[in-house]
């Protein structure tokens, strides 16, 4: 890719929806989602019929034996527009891992080279009924047979291991760590369609949590939940004659690891080195600089990333982001803090796999977050998943 | 016998699994460069040989701890028993950064560090079929 974004603030958001974060909606996964999908074009202010371009990250990240099926545990762009009645001119998903950032930049370059006029991006994420992770195999083949007949397996285990090689490098602490479900409780708590708006939690309550794969406890993880989420983008100009104030794309940063390794295993050295060169991207593609943004989201469905994503986006320096966050660096109640997780993140508000940073991104910088808005915010960083499968997408105020 | 998932091995992880029941560790080997892959893959991630024809070499079992975790509770068949269990992501001597994860069965109190000296051990599963995992060495002096 180029240097610099060729479309760089020449897409935007024009509208969103965001439907309650539940364990279990009430009504199938599509269902929601196509009640999201309109309520996100209406807020836009156009028609359905205006949509022409489709387009979600369908990933269920489960490591269980749950069935994928369309329209109940995953809702594809395809699914959408067919459910919608609309024909679409484009129609495409993002195959990755670390979802949002590739599936904006497939809306970003739909709009951009005029493949649609009007994109209608979503996610939904589904908890199904039993054990998330549970896996009754029996026989481990494939990709299995270097993982499960030794016991490793599932994201538990998955970060467990670079947590605590993160740990016992540079000397940090699990107690250290409540200060990121802390600060993600107490703004997701702040959230009405959080599964967690009005349940903040204390250090306490997080030091006492079940440990399942030390040093990873219960309150380091997202809890599974139904919800979804979608966004309309359209040309800058387009966007211009919409009711919303536009939220413009500068640009991404994303990349992914070479190194050969059993499934999942997640080395801190192969996190970080990929990490450092997506922000690299980032900032190069958007023509922005770290001292440039008010508002940076960092990932958090598992806590040990808020402290690999502020260190790769340069906020502190290497292995001292524990000692950062626990000192106040990420409090967003203060003045001079980074509100690294004033949307909620994943832990403040449910499994939605990046939405939440990505919407906070949104909500602050078109000046919609109503009680919680921020002063002065004209540029945002949305971090998503891990920092060696995921990316970043940097945002600014139209 | 064990409820635990057993290995079915394929044309790319037969060596592996064969090596294995026999209580030796052989790691795939790519016949164009020398370097070692775990697991094996298609190509050579190293020279990205189209035709790598790894061999599975056996390897001296010792490595280094990069890191652990102890397992609280699994989310597999077969491993309910051995709750709290230890899994070390261990780097082989063999290569620089050659790495494989497995169960420590020294129990979850082991005294556990970076650096720590690891030496390969098996859990034998059934009849022919056994699983490679460590222990922490013992002190040569």
């Amino acid at each position: 890719m180029s240097a610099r974004f060729a479309a760089s603030d020449q897409v935007a958001i024009a509208g969103y929806a965001q439907s309650p974060v539940q364990r279990h909606a009430d009504k199938p996964l599509g269902a929601v989602a196509l009640d999201t999908a309109l309520a996100a074009i209406a807020d836009a202010g156009l028609d359905v019929a205006q949509v022409d371009g489709f387009t979600t990250g369908a990933l269920f990240p489960t490591a269980g034996a749950h069935t994928i099926e369309d329209g109940v545990s995953i809702v594809t762009a395809n699914w959408m527009a067919e459910h919608l009645g609309v024909n679409p001119r484009w129609a495409s998903g993002f195959q990755g891992f670390g979802q949002i950032p590739g599936t904006v930049e497939l809306a970003v370059n739909a709009v951009a080279s005029g493949a649609a006029d009007y994109v209608l991006m979503h996610r939904a994420l589904h908890n199904p009924p039993g054990r998330y992770h549970g896996n009754p195999m029996r026989e481990a083949r494939g990709s299995a047979q270097w993982m499960a007949p030794q016991g490793y397996f599932g994201p538990l285990a998955m970060i467990a291991l670079p947590y605590n090689e993160y740990l016992q490098r540079y000397g940090a602490s699990r107690d250290e760590m409540a200060a990121v479900a802390v600060e993600a409780r107490k703004n997701g708590a702040r959230i009405p369609w959080s599964f967690w708006h009005d349940k903040p939690l204390t250090a306490d309550d997080y030091l006492a949590a079940r440990v399942i794969a030390d040093p990873i406890c219960m309150y380091d993880c997202d809890i599974p939940v139904d919800g979804v989420a979608a966004f309309v983008f359209t040309s800058a100009e387009r966007a211009r004659d919409l009711p919303n104030h536009p939220v413009l794309v500068s640009g991404f940063g994303m990349g992914t690891p070479t190194v050969r390794r059993i499934p999942q295993h997640w080395p801190l050295d192969d996190i970080m080195d990929t990490a450092y060169e997506t922000t690299r991207r980032l900032w190069e593609h958007s023509g922005l600089r770290p001292d440039d943004v008010d508002l940076p989201q960092v990932y958090d469905g598992f806590s040990p990333f808020v402290w690999f994503w502020l260190e790769a986006l340069g906020f502190c320096p290497v292995g001292e982001a524990h000692a950062f966050v626990a000192g106040g660096g990420i409090d967003s109640d203060a003045p001079k803090a980074l509100p690294a997780l004033s949307g909620g993140g994943a832990l403040g508000n449910g499994r939605m796999h990046g939405v939440p940073q990505m919407l906070e991104c949104y909500l602050q910088l078109s000046g919609r977050a109503g009680d919680r808005q921020r002063e002065g915010v004209e540029v945002g960083v949305a971090c998503h998943s891990s920092p060696h499968y995921g990316g970043a997408v940097a945002y600014r105020r139209a | 016998m064990s409820e635990r998932p057993v290995p079915v091995p394929d044309d790319r992880s037969r060596g592996y699994w064969d090596a294995a029941a026999d209580h030796v560790l052989a790691i795939a080997r790519c016949s164009r460069c020398g370097t070692f892959a775990m697991p094996p893959d298609i190509v050579c991630s190293h020279c990205h040989s189209t035709d790598p024809d790894f061999t599975f070499v056996p390897v001296t079992g010792g490595g280094i701890v990069r890191s652990w975790t102890v397992m609280h509770q699994s989310f597999l068949p077969g491993f309910d028993d051995l709750l709290p269990f230890v899994l070390v992501d261990v780097e082989l001597d063999e290569q620089a950064d050659l790495r494989t994860i497995g169960r420590l069965l020294d129990g979850p109190d082991a005294p556990l560090a970076l650096g720590a000296r690891v030496v390969v051990a098996f859990e034998d599963l059934a009849d022919g079929v056994a699983v490679p995992a460590f222990t922490l060495e013992r002190d040569p002096a």
